[in-house]
């Protein structure tokens, strides 16, 4: 089948990743020491179990009467104040979002870490209309510097050493080369303690709405978050329409989970309880607080009854950190503002097209079905992806993929009961592979293999170690 | 609002064709467990301040609050100090002790348009900002701060050292207990922030640093009267 652009460059983009260890090293290192620090506070659950399933059960619920818990947030919001914006498109938010910058007069924007205004491209729109605009975030901030999209939705600058950042900063800044992390982050809040005081307006994301008493949870640790939502005159939050929770009684047992799952706390630094603009006498939130809720895809997720449990993600980043594709591979290799396994299966309702062959990216392993704090089965949803994205494009009727397969399992299965043959034909194969190897691996063949190596590399066949240990061949 | 109304059109449709029944009917019952022997509370929400970087001092008389917040103060070689208005305990009486011994205070008040710009800005010069929680969360190590009129965010967000005293009995088992009895209107009303440690990021390298945006460090005081 011919591959089309996007897929093209995501191979390139994927194999550059795969090819660079350094890249691999640090991945390995920040997802270790992430596993361990949420081993070490899963441990103290007497039932994570029973916790994910408490989780499941409440979004399953808030999920079911999405519509009705939408209008209760909106009225709640609306009486204190709040402008609230309800955009169908990546457009129409980002326009409406640009607008109230320009209405402002804004020239300096402030922004706390969110995917959402990632999903909808709001940076180079806020700077084609003139503003600056500040990710303040460190990770976001790092990234941003290195005019790079971040490449983990919790650790932006995932894919960058202490060193890598210290030549950043002494590049752009002047400063004296350090690597020291104290430093680095020091240079950065000096920095940024500029820009939210003097900033126009402030946006972020939302991670739960509380229907119930409309308000808006936001989690973070450096108190950016905080700063962005109460110094600059204008507030915009910015979130999915999937982040309605019912009950304030929900919000504690998502407070809990997320924190654990995402970073290994137990709960995040602040969390910030937001209901409106400040009220009279009061010296500090803003004067102006908008709303915007985004539909863009998720509506048409929520039709279809496999694809559904993808709202219920909590956007932790657990399975990036357990998924071995990711991190072989890291995040800018996805080239969609989310990566690892839940980009795969919501990028392809988010982005469109663009990431229709991101659910063929996996080697449906399950870890990420195992870790995922509110269960949701993304292996299965792959599968129903590719199946989806397969029925789509023009394949060969005949002889169907699937048959064409199914005798070679059955050739296979025949050789396979002969080993001396097996063995004979391994040594021929690699007799005959030798000619198409370029440094120890085989990535161009002539037709029909070209169908095959056209996707995928595979190493030059070498001698085998015979039992003895010496080499066979 | 023709857009909210559209949006809400298909989230309806789109969960006409297999709309699941309500699963979670009631709220998990808030564990309002007893909060158990009061000690046990203060060592419990003492180790758990010290997972995450700050510290605990006390539990004191309210007789020896001003002395103790005097002692820290000169410890973090504080020069000024931003000082919000008391919950429960008095914080004005604390503001004035810390005056007479040389100390720069702020008193934060209700604002209007004039003063506020001179306020935010004195905010974010002071060295210190002392404030008291609503509740704090043993479990977590957490304090749970509203804010208003004479209790601003930003006392315990823009200056590098922060003060908070919370009085014992104001110290829940868990998250859920702490919401629960903080209540709704509360939330309804005022901004609330949960706060659980210094201002901190693990950006580089995964590897915790204190003091990114907001305070480098954070006391904790605990005030139990010796009637309690």
């Amino acid at each position: 089948m011919a591959a089309s652009p996007k897929p093209a460059s995501f191979f390139e983009s994927s194999e550059a990743g795969a090819a660079d260890r350094e890249l691999q090293r640090k991945l390995e290192n920040a997802s270790s020491r992430h596993l361990d620090h949420f081993a070490q506070v899963k441990a103290e659950y007497s039932d994570y179990e029973e916790e994910r399933s408490q989780s499941r059960r409440i979004k399953e619920h808030a999920i079911a009467q999405l519509d009705e818990l939408i209008v209760e947030l909106t009225e709640k919001l609306k009486a204190r104040g709040c402008t609230v914006f309800a955009a169908a498109t990546v457009e129409e938010a980002r326009d409406y979002i640009v607008s109230v910058a320009r209405n402002t007069g804004a020239r300096r924007v402030v922004k706390g870490k969110s995917m959402t205004t990632e999903e909808i491209g709001l940076n180079p729109a806020l700077e084609n209309a003139g503003m600056e605009v500040l990710e303040t975030d460190l990770g976001e901030y790092i990234v941003q510097l290195r005019q790079e999209p971040p490449s983990h939705i919790i650790t932006p600058a995932i894919h960058l050493s202490k060193e890598d950042i210290g030549a950043l900063f002494h590049e752009k800044f002047g400063i004296p080369y350090t690597s020291e992390p104290e430093r680095l982050t020091a240079e950065a809040r000096a920095r940024l303690r500029e820009g939210f005081l003097s900033a126009d307006l402030g946006i972020t994301g939302v991670n739960f709405a509380i229907a119930e008493t409309g308000t808006l949870v936001v989690i973070e640790n450096e108190g950016n978050g905080r700063m962005s939502s109460t110094m600059p005159e204008v507030f915009i939050a910015v979130m999915g329409i999937e982040k309605v929770i019912p009950r304030l009684a929900d919000v504690s047992h998502f407070l809990e989970v997320l924190a654990r799952t995402a970073t290994g706390q137990k709960l995040t630094t602040y969390t910030n309880f937001i209901g409106g603009p400040r009220r009279e006498g009061e010296v500090d939130g803003p004067r102006e607080m908008h709303v915007v809720i985004l539909d863009n895809g998720r509506s048409t997720m929520l039709a279809d009854p496999v694809m559904r449990e993808a709202l219920y993600c909590i956007r932790c980043g657990a399975c990036l950190n357990v998924c071995p594709v990711y991190r072989h591979i890291g995040g800018h290799a996805y080239r969609s503002p989310y990566p690892g396994p839940i980009g795969s299966i919501v990028s392809p309702n988010l982005v469109g097209s663009a990431a229709a062959h991101l659910p063929f990216a996996s080697t449906l392993c399950g870890a990420c079905k195992d870790i995922c704090p509110v269960k949701i089965d993304i292996p299965r949803i792959l599968l129903h992806l590719r199946w989806k994205e397969t029925a789509r494009r023009d394949l060969p009727k005949w002889p169907a993929p699937a048959a064409r397969a199914r005798a070679g399992a059955r050739q296979f299965a025949r050789l396979a009961r002969h080993p001396s043959a097996i063995r004979w034909l391994g040594k021929i194969g690699a007799i005959a592979l030798k000619p198409f190897a370029r440094d120890g691996w085989i990535k161009r063949m002539p037709p029909p293999f070209s169908n095959w190596t056209g996707i995928r590399d595979f190493p030059r066949p070498r001698p085998r170690r015979s039992k003895s240990g010496a080499d066979e061949n | 609002m023709a857009d909210l109304q559209a949006i809400v059109a298909r989230v309806k449709n789109a969960l006409a064709s297999s709309r699941p029944a309500p699963n979670h009917t009631a709220p998990r019952p808030p564990s309002l467990q007893p909060d158990g022997h009061r000690a046990e509370l203060v060592s419990c929400f003492a180790r758990e301040l010290e997972a995450v970087g700050a510290r605990i001092v006390g539990p004191v008389g309210p007789e020896q609050l001003a002395d103790r917040v005097g002692a820290i103060v000169r410890e973090r070689g504080v020069k000024s100090i931003a000082v919000g208005e008391g919950v429960v305990l008095d914080l004005g009486q604390v503001g004035n002790t810390l005056g007479e011994s040389g100390i720069d205070v702020i008193r934060t008040g209700a604002v209007d348009g004039s003063t506020r710009p001179e306020l935010r800005r004195q905010l974010a010069q002071v060295d210190a900002g002392l404030a008291e929680a609503d509740y704090a969360i043993a479990s977590t190590g957490t304090l749970a701060v509203l804010s208003d009129e004479t209790r601003p965010s930003a006392l315990t967000l823009l200056p590098p050292a922060s003060l908070v005293v919370v009085r014992v009995d104001r110290l829940k088992a868990d998250l859920a207990s702490a919401l629960t009895a903080l209540g709704r209107g509360a939330l309804e009303e005022h901004r609330l922030t949960l706060i659980t440690g210094p201002s901190r990021t693990a950006d580089i390298e995964k590897r915790i640093v204190m003091g990114v945006h907001g305070p480098k460090s954070l006391d904790v005081i605990v005030v139990w009267p010796r009637d309690d």
